[in-house]
């Protein structure tokens, strides 16, 4: 038990160094490479550790009709919440350091606290912008939900028909690769279901073309026009740490696989193989979900949003469902196809 | 029953305690981030007004917005839908009755079927 604390403790700390590093350089190359195809040279790499040093340096203005303390809260909330999600996720090919205590469902909860922290910190924050940033992020996070359960129950629900105990515990999913498990129905299925998954990713971050909370050119920052300095950055890496999150969950949901296992690596070689696999993973989901679109389209409308959330993609992701439910009657009854 | 308790759901589990312990460390870390930043800033100045575009503050109940207005994204998106349904609502109660028989068959064929 004292055991388990201590593993506990110590592991939040090293999650939190390792999600808050890994995640600045990770939006370090966002920006280079979102550059590199704008046709500019952008900044360097470490620049969002600059970035951070410089809001630390800056005044941390609370505005006159805020709510003080809510205001002062959210951000602190916003990055412990990204860092527990942390927790409960594998990374670099290790299992999760709290996989044993909570399951795929918790982590889909734990995902909503950092985007709430923020509606929390733009009602309190007592501006227009604000108000309007933080109605529309409430607005998004009950948009993108519905297709990211009917992802997740699919692949739990075909797992849980193997079968196998717990098929929500991401270590069950990482054991049994879902690619694996389907026939060729089921294997379109996935492809359907990971596409919803790449598509709800930038939801998720708010990023281009669904960072209608912040909209700079609109409502100049949204839930974020009146923060500044110290709570400015720890907005910044909360941001930088669920990126990590939710680049590590699709790694994990849908590219479990591990170099050593492929080339029959062992020992530090292995693991070493592994890691540099899941970087490599971790960069081409944030790559495609996160920086291509980002670049490649412009920023949707709010009514926008959800009806592409709620129609085109929960439509997809049923779709996906559908043919999950086909490739298991047809394995079950032994129909070939 | 033992401690730390997981919770099982059937499907899901989940241990609070151990969530209780990774949060206090983790927000200790966010505080302890917090702490080297700036505390100060200049009160009771220009700085502290919100950030209005350069508009003149209106007092302050003119500045709120309608609650309502959290879900406008879903009603403009699909207003289609809301339109439709609007007719379905004519607030005669032998309507409510009468789909409620429609659902009700509806429901004992496809049960029946499958």
């Amino acid at each position: 038990m004292i055991e388990a604390i201590a593993k506990t403790i110590l592991g939040t700390i090293g999650v939190a160094i390792f999600g808050i590093v890994v995640g600045l350089i990770y939006k370090g190359i966002d920006r280079k490479l979102a550059a590199h195809m704008q046709a500019r040279v952008g900044p360097p790499i470490r620049q969002p550790f600059r970035d951070v040093v410089k809001l630390f340096m800056k005044e941390s203005v609370v505005p006159e009709n805020a709510i003080g303390w809510v205001f002062n809260l959210a951000p602190v909330i916003a990055l412990t919440a990204g860092i527990i999600i942390l927790m409960y996720i594998p990374i670099a090919g290790f299992p999760a350091l709290l996989s044993t205590h909570g399951d795929l469902i918790l982590v889909i909860y734990l995902l909503l606290i950092p985007s709430l922290a923020m509606v929390l910190g733009g009602f309190a924050s007592a501006s227009p912008y604000a108000t309007i940033g933080a109605q529309r992020e409430m607005v998004l996070m009950m948009s993108f939900e519905f297709p990211l359960a009917i992802t997740i129950i699919s692949i739990a629900w075909k797992l849980s028909r193997i079968p196998v105990s717990d098929p929500f515990s991401l270590s069950t999913i990482t054991s049994y690769p879902i690619w694996n498990q389907v026939g060729p129905i089921g294997f379109i299925g996935c492809v359907l279901l990971l596409i919803v998954m790449l598509i709800v990713a930038p939801g998720e971050l708010s990023k281009i073309p669904f960072d209608v909370p912040e909209a700079e050119t609109e409502i100049a920052g949204g839930l974020l026009v009146e923060y500044s300095g110290r709570n400015l950055a720890l907005f910044y890496l909360a941001d930088a740490v669920k990126t990590i999150a939710i680049g590590s969950l699709i790694v994990a949901i849908f590219f479990p696989y591990n170099l050593s296992s492929i080339l029959n690596l062992t020992g530090y070689l292995g693991k070493f193989a592994d890691i540099a696999f899941y970087f490599l993973k971790l960069l081409a989901v944030i790559f495609f979900s996160v920086i291509l679109v980002r670049v490649s389209v412009a920023r949707l409308k709010i009514d926008q949003v959800v009806s592409t959330y709620w129609i085109p993609l929960t439509l997809l992701s049923l779709v996906g469902l559908v043919l999950m439910m086909l490739d298991i009657i047809l394995v079950e009854r032994g129909i070939p196809w | 029953m033992g401690f730390p308790e997981t919770i099982h759901t059937g499907s899901g589990f989940w241990a609070p305690i151990f969530w209780i312990i990774a949060f206090i460390v983790a927000i200790l870390i966010s505080y302890v981030i917090r702490g080297f930043g700036r505390k100060d800033y200049k009160r009771g100045t220009e700085q502290v007004k919100p950030f209005l575009a350069g508009n003149i503050e209106e007092r302050k109940e003119a500045l709120h917005i309608r609650g309502d207005h959290a879900y406008w994204g879903f009603k403009e998106a699909l207003r289609g839908f809301y339109e439709k349904s609007k007719k379905f609502h004519s607030g005669d109660t032998r309507d409510y009755i009468l789909w409620f028989i429609i659902i009700l068959v509806i429901s004992f064929v496809l049960a029946e079927v499958v």
